[in-house]
């Protein structure tokens, strides 16, 4: 995709997104905590999460956010930062090592709004994040 | 203040955090989760876009100094509105209050809504945080 294409696809109902793939390690998680500042043990502190029912670090349910979000950047642009609105809940953890798939499809438009619904999986295609995003389509 | 999210009472209001955004931070946040299309965008636009979730993981933060969540704490839902697209450098004032408490199942449900806005006052950024907190 070239930079003046960014956004500027046409989309209808049915169109899937370009999805997002990203492998998670721990040095990734770190590398998030640092940028956020969010360094919660039960995602940087390899010991402590292994005392927690998940036994051991899961990755930040905010990063997952981040690739849903790169994934509506690159298919809307500016629509996306300005305007959008999403709504997901959070289904599953995502590990150091997993393939996490960031993805949507357009799911109707109401008005100049397209509703699409998007989801986080890992590479089981276990459901790690669903729900749906809105922008401004016209 | 800072007490236990599950002791407070719906309607509560936390403490108003700021926060900025540098050029610097915003590139570290943009390697750190690898968005290639943010900075697409922001070179076509000639802007120094701040990728929305940045402005939203940075507002979540600066509340999270303002509550304490218990080990065990599940971070169950959210809801973002990205009012406007934020530049690196705006300065972004966060408000949040307890929407929502409940207990079922020995689980607290919370609900925090969080409003984000410039220096003007002018909103960039909503958002409803719902957690469970086992109790």
């Amino acid at each position: 995709m070239n930079q003046e294409a960014v956004g500027k696809e046409r989309w209808v109902v049915g169109s899937e997104l370009p999805s997002v793939a990203k492998t998670l390690s721990q040095e990734k998680i770190d590398r998030y905590a640092r940028a956020s500042g969010d360094f919660n043990p039960i995602h940087v502190d390899v010991a402590f999460a292994a005392q927690t029912p998940f036994g051991g670090t899961i990755a930040h349910g905010m990063l997952l956010l981040a690739y849903l979000s790169e994934m509506l950047t690159a298919a809307f642009g500016r629509a996306w930062l300005s305007g959008g609105r999403l709504k997901v809940r959070f289904k599953g953890a995502a590990r150091p090592g997993d393939v996490v798939t960031a993805r949507g499809r357009v799911q109707r438009v109401e008005g100049e709004r397209g509703v699409c619904s998007v989801e986080c999986l890992n590479q089981q295609n276990e459901v790690l994040v669903a729900g749906q995003a809105e922008v401004r389509m016209s | 203040m800072n007490r236990a999210i599950e002791a407070l009472e719906k309607g509560h209001q936390f403490s108003a955090t700021f926060f900025v955004l540098d050029e610097e931070a915003v590139a570290r946040y943009v390697e750190a989760v690898e968005d290639e299309a943010l900075p697409r965008l922001a070179q076509a636009e000639g802007k120094a876009w701040v990728p929305p979730m940045a402005v939203a993981a940075l507002a979540l933060r600066s509340l999270m100094e303002e509550m304490t969540l218990p080990a065990g704490s599940i971070h169950a839902s959210q809801e973002l509105e990205f009012v406007r697209a934020v530049e690196a450098g705006e300065r972004i004032t966060c408000r949040a209050w307890l929407g929502h408490r409940s207990q079922r199942s020995g689980w607290w449900v919370l609900a925090v809504e969080m409003e984000g806005a410039d220096e003007s006052g002018q909103a960039v950024l909503a958002g409803r945080l719902t957690v469970m907190v086992p109790g």
